[in-house]
């Protein structure tokens, strides 16, 4: 597959033929159940779509039967941001119901298979979008992660996946799942084509709120794999990990130093909080968010005897267990006596959290950190709430604090063959050097698909 | 902290969701597994912490309170709705 930097480099003609063998391609690998459905919108440069973004005429459904019958009325800025620098949809990829999974496997579309086998989990919750670049049906694609879903399925699909720091990409035209973490980013080949695709999505939207306002720099054509950066590891860190981590977080830490990063010991508060403040914060807003889905104004309504009755069926039909889960969850965190205990209680770990990570960024430029405990399970593996919820462990620190991180394929295990990535995180607003780390952590180990 | 049918029909009511008697008693111990986990917030001292959280150091953005409307989008919405009528959502009866 030719990289987003060659693509924006072909001829109206060129890209034409390119997107009709594209199309072919993709019909040929049906299979893989990446797509959902394969639209194209204007003439530039295809880029798949995961399925909670907003593109003016598609069905936009979050992988849920609820949203069946909706049909986005507008573009959500990141769209119009990718039409006006010659980029344009080409199909909108499968997901976890409203993003809450890291399988894919909770989609109203079926499950999506990893390119590298088809016995594993393609992870989530942006499975369909990191699986269609892993297998080369996809020159790059959007996803949304807020708790991991860019980071974890890039790393399980052998790819490379990015999320800016919170209020760098506008979120409006988002399909909100938990709005104080959320935020979209690019999947990508490589390490240089998500800048360039970060630095088309990025940048202050009077739409979004919480978009920053502060100055946003190009980050592309600034790029520089020779800057020697104080990289943190934390202490502990891979314990409880596999051997597969292990070895590629061993790896990453030899071939950062072998480019002449200083590797440096740091402490983080035990990730066991991170997952509580995590599920307890993503959980509340979600049930916030997701209570305008009661089958009146769109999407999917079953007819009840009354109104409330309606609300109930449409929704009890509508979700699936996973969000029927984390919404019952969510209520219950919210709720009279439990809210000071829970939801007041995770949002001062919250601030805790965030302040660790500031403490260690006046030291240090970036953190290197594993991304998930493991390589992708294979389906049904995870099929234990509590157990998919743990095996967020690295990620969603990264989510509660704001940070952008970047993850990339390091190897293959020696175990089962699948990719391993690890993720560097850097400091809020700080893109520049994250993704020139990353330069060059990708450029020593030079990780092939094959090896 | 554990979760009870008492419990979960608070919730159910809450969350607009009803869980069929088949399923109950495993939604009951998975929710009850998962709060059992995150009672360990309750291990950190936070009595120094502020009780509110912010992603921003900056004051909240604000913007003219210019009323806009792209009646594109009301158009489509309605369109594509459940069931609607001269520009009006159609819903079951709710005065007898």
């Amino acid at each position: 597959m030719i990289t987003l930097k060659e693509a924006l480099a072909l001829s109206k003609e060129e890209l034409e033929a390119f997107k009709d063998a594209l199309k072919t391609q993709i019909e040929a690998n049906k299979e893989l159940n990446g797509y959902i459905d394969v639209n194209s919108v204007g003439e530039g440069v295809p880029i798949a779509i995961k399925d909670n973004i907003q593109v003016d005429g598609w069905a936009v459904t979050a992988a849920s039967n609820i949203l069946q019958g909706y049909v986005s009325p507008y573009n959500a800025t990141v769209i119009d941001k990718m039409k006006a620098a010659g980029l344009s949809p080409l199909g909108r990829t499968n997901m976890d119901e409203f993003a809450m999974g890291s399988t894919t496997e909770s989609s109203f579309y079926g499950k999506t298979l990893n390119p590298h086998n088809a016995e594993y989990v393609p992870g989530g919750s942006s499975g369909g979008s990191a699986a269609v670049v892993g297998a080369g049906l996809a020159i790059a694609a959007l996803g949304s992660d807020t708790g991991g879903s860019i980071r974890q399925p890039a790393a399980y699909c052998g790819v490379v996946g990015m999320k800016p720091t919170y209020g760098r990409v506008s979120r409006y035209g988002l399909g909100a799942y938990a709005s104080s973490l959320d935020q979209i980013g690019p999947i990508t080949q490589n390490v240089e084509d998500a800048a360039i695709l970060y630095d088309i999505l990025s940048g202050h939207d009077e739409k979004d709120s919480t978009s920053s306002t502060l100055e946003c720099l190009s980050v592309a054509d600034k790029l520089d794999k020779s800057r020697k950066l104080k990289i943190a590891v934390i202490q502990g860190h891979t314990d409880e990990a596999s051997d597969a981590i292990k070895s590629a977080y061993t790896k990453a830490i030899d071939a950062l130093k072998s480019a002449g990063h200083e590797v440096v010991e740091r402490e983080l508060l035990d990730g066991k909080y991170d997952i509580s403040a995590y599920y307890v914060t993503a959980t509340a807003e979600a049930t916030t968010n997701l209570a305008r889905y009661d089958g009146i104004r769109y999407g999917n309504r079953v007819e009840g005897k009354n109104l409330s009755d309606t609300y109930i069926q449409t929704r009890s039909n509508g979700f699936g267990d996973e969000v029927k889960r984390r919404i019952l969850l969510g209520n219950f965190v919210l709720s009279s006596g439990y809210y000071d205990a829970y939801y007041v209680k995770a949002q001062k770990v919250r601030s805790l959290i965030k302040a660790e990570y500031e403490k260690i960024f006046e030291e240090v430029d970036l953190v290197l950190s594993p991304v998930a405990p493991d390589t992708a399970p294979k389906f049904g593996e995870m099929s234990d709430p509590m157990k998919m919820y743990l095996s967020d462990i690295y990620t969603i620190s990264v989510n509660l604090a704001g940070l952008p991180a970047i993850s990339l394929p390091i190897e293959n295990a020696a175990s089962n063959g699948m990719p391993v990535g690890l993720q560097l995180i850097a400091a809020p607003f700080n893109e520049q050097t994250l993704f020139d780390g990353a330069l060059s952590l990708e450029s020593t180990i030079n990780y092939t698909k094959g090896n | 902290m554990q979760v009870d049918d008492v419990l979960l029909s608070r919730l159910e009511k809450l969350s607009h969701l009803h869980i069929d008697e088949k399923n109950r008693e495993e939604v009951i111990e998975q929710l009850s597994e998962i709060v059992a986990f995150v009672d360990n917030l309750s291990e950190l001292d936070t009595q120094d912490v502020s009780d509110t959280f912010s992603m921003s150091n900056l004051s909240t953005i604000t913007r003219e309170d210019t009323p806009t409307c792209v009646s594109k989008i009301n158009d489509d919405i309605l369109n594509h709705a459940p069931n609607s009528a001269d520009r009006f959502f159609i819903v079951p009866k709710i005065i007898e």
